[in-house]
């Protein structure tokens, strides 16, 4: 192959991956779905890799969308967001509404605690990557 | 003893072997496809992004500071596309796109043009990008945290990240065929370890890379891994593990074998290697990183000039 061929082949390969690449970023954007396989929760203590399917799953826990989420209507059977941007706020200084922190706290390990499965209270290792 | 014939110079014209850097650089590209394949089936239109912008972007870097510094055009040399590919290969096949274009400019122009292009770069051009993304955006390059949206028949956190962060007892259900066959997140290119394998034997095959520093490095992480292992299994992880997770394989074929930044002697090989496969698992195990590849071929590559010191001694004698 001459050089100039080769040149232009890659010219060519540069122009339709460059091509390929925006459109798979602009046509195919990250979406979330309606029920995550797992959430990361981000915090100061250390991030929590929670297995959303795990908790949910037949083969898993089999728990229903209310075992955990909660709603100001009771007939509401659509879970509305936890912490930010939903109820539980990182740094809610309402005394009458638990913060982030307490309501996944209260949430995580009593449900642990009530079961009596692995990771229970002060294992913080076990969830929080230190 | 005088009439031995050691080294025959023949007059011009010579024949050449056909051999030249492109097609170096193109069946390298070619061995390290059924890995990038492999990836894109299984993340799907995500990780193609990244790994389609990778190799355009790094061709474009190229092409542009060959034009700011008015030198010849070298993107026909398909070093450029290699290195954008390798870079697309370790990302998390989710990473956003200014990451990848800010991953190819720091391995095009800081890695490897600043220091006078191919040939002249000291580190692996693609692992210095690496490292600087890794050091600046950690978290975007925390493997568990970008495919939550991913739903596998296995276990879908990171090896490595499980390892590290929760011990021994988390990995347990990880086999070293699962991992060999892709059963495992982590770079779109990093984690279908036959394919990888397969590319490594092809290239060793060819003599495009160097066996001595694949299989060396190897051994390192294996006998390291071992050593840990034997002295305390509920601490570290066995050497198979270590062998098929995180960027090892792909580090042992297509990042410490490159050309620039590796020895070219039988013993500095063999020690280039092996140091690269020892650190490595000396940072996963005691280090503060997760995986070490990276920085370990970093070090091994400052190495390398001063292990090229133990060379041959040189025919003839000064009278």
């Amino acid at each position: 192959m001459t050089a100039k061929k080769e040149l232009r082949r890659v010219y060519g390969l540069a122009i339709v991956l460059l091509v390929v690449g925006a459109l798979s970023y602009a046509a195919f954007p990250a979406k979330t779905p309606e029920q995550p396989p797992r959430i990361m929760l981000k915090n100061i203590a250390g991030k929590v890799l929670f297995d959303h399917k795990t908790h949910t799953s037949v083969q898993g826990y089999g728990l229903s969308c209310l075992d955990c989420h909660h709603t100001d209507d009771e007939d509401e059977t659509d879970p509305e967001l936890c912490g930010e941007g939903g109820c539980h706020e990182p740094k809610s200084e309402d005394e009458d509404m638990l913060n982030r922190r307490d309501a996944f706290h209260l949430q995580c390990i009593g449900c642990h605690q009530e079961f009596e499965v692995s990771p229970l209270e002060e294992q913080c290792e076990l969830c929080h990557v230190m | 003893m005088l009439e031995q014939k050691k080294f025959i110079v023949s007059h011009a014209p010579f024949l050449h072997n056909g051999s030249s850097i492109a097609k170096r650089n193109y069946n390298i590209i070619l061995a390290a496809l059924p890995a990038v394949v492999f990836g894109l089936f299984q993340y799907g239109m995500p990780a193609v992004g990244v790994v389609s912008l990778s190799v355009s972007t790094a061709i474009i870097w190229e092409l542009l500071i060959n034009r700011i510094t008015k030198s010849k055009i070298s993107i026909a040399d398909g070093n450029a596309a290699l290195i954008g590919l390798l870079l697309g290969m370790l990302l998390p096949p989710v990473s956003p796109w200014w990451l990848v274009i800010t991953g190819t400019f720091i391995a095009i122009i800081v890695g490897k043009q600043i220091f006078g292009g191919i040939g002249g770069n000291p580190f692996h051009p693609t692992l210095v990008a690496l490292a600087m993304l890794m050091l600046s955006w950690k978290d975007f390059l925390d493997f568990d945290e970008h495919l939550v949206n991913y739903d596998f028949d296995f276990i879908a956190v990171y090896p490595l990240g499980a390892l590290k962060h929760f011990g021994v007892a988390a990995i347990e259900s990880f086999h070293a065929g699962g991992l060999l066959i892709g059963k495992q997140t982590g770079g779109t290119g990093a984690t279908f370890g036959l394919g990888l394998i397969a590319g490594g034997i092809y290239l060793m095959a060819r003599r495009i890379i160097r066996w001595e520093i694949s299989i060396s490095f190897l051994g390192g992480v294996l006998i390291c891994a071992l050593v840990f292992n034997l002295a305390d299994a509920t601490r570290f992880a066995g050497p198979s593990f270590h062998l098929f997770t995180g960027y090892t394989l792909v580090g042992a074929f297509f990042l410490a074998t490159e050309d620039s930044s590796s020895p070219v002697n039988f013993i500095p090989m063999l020690l280039y290697g092996a140091t690269g496969g020892i650190l490595t698992v000396l940072i996963r195990n005691v280090g503060a990183y997760i995986d070490g590849v990276v920085f370990a071929i970093l070090i091994i590559n400052i190495l390398n000039p001063l292990l090229d010191k133990i060379r041959p001694e040189a025919l003839g004698r000064v009278a």
